[in-house]
């Protein structure tokens, strides 16, 4: 799954180790999700959700191919 | 000098420092964005310290089961007929038990993509060592020695740790 993690985060100026905090997951889980190899599940993208003060689907973007 | 600050609000607001400069490259462009909402906060990740201390206390009690495991033998070995020796035989249970319990405690710690890892890495740990025995266990049948099965944990344990590190690999 697509997503803007990385450009969320880089507006605020937050390392993948505060987020990862902010999230209560280690920073291999944050770094796993923002290049597109770990979907997180639905409390972890609400969370993440709420933590950039934005709709899920403005942070990920559903990938309609097959994988 | 102390640096003087004219608004106290505007210089500890952390929000959204890019948006504040009028030559920001970063523009709102979406004005429904949801209200915030307070929601109950995940559990805090454990720190560095929890998980390197687990893995210390986790290193001891499997040093303590081997070290029973060794003078358990050593003590059956010399007293091969005492009507205590099972007592003696099934000691080293005891450590394993407190490995385990450690073990379970840290499990229940990880975050989702971790917990994820470690299953793939108990499931490529369980097949590896049912394909190593089994292995074995033939050979065996055409003359190489017996090996005790206390070898398979100490085997499944060392697949486990090859599995978790393919897996974060995968991940990294």
């Amino acid at each position: 799954m697509k997503n803007r993690l990385r450009v969320l985060r880089a507006e605020l100026d937050w390392s993948q180790a505060e987020l990862a905090e902010r999230l209560g997951v280690s920073r291999q889980t944050v770094n796993a999700i923002e290049t597109g190899k770990y979907d997180p599940s639905l409390p972890l993208a609400f969370s993440l959700a709420r933590t950039f003060n934005r709709k899920i689907e403005e942070i990920f973007e559903a990938e309609l191919v097959r994988r | 000098m102390s640096e003087q600050h004219p608004d106290p609000d505007q210089t500890e607001s952390p929000a959204e420092p890019l948006y504040t400069h009028p030559a920001s490259p970063f523009v709102h462009t979406d004005t429904s964005a949801p209200a915030h909402v307070d929601m109950p906060a995940l559990p805090p990740a454990p720190s560095t310290w929890v998980i390197y201390r687990t893995q210390i206390e986790f290193g001891l009690a499997m040093l303590a089961y081997l070290m029973v495991l060794v003078g358990s033998i050593t003590v059956l070995q010399a007293n091969p007929n005492a009507s205590w020796r099972y007592v003696i035989a099934v000691l080293p249970v005891v450590p394993a038990a407190l490995a385990l319990s450690i073990f379970v405690r840290a499990l229940a710690r990880l975050d989702e993509l971790q917990k994820r890892i470690q299953m793939m890495a108990f499931g490529f740990s369980l097949g590896a060592t049912a394909l190593v025995t089994f292995g074995y266990g033939f050979l065996e049948g055409v003359g190489l020695p017996h090996l005790s099965w206390t070898f398979v944990l100490p085997l499944m344990a060392i697949l486990w740790g090859v599995g978790t590190a393919i897996f974060t690999l995968r991940y990294r």
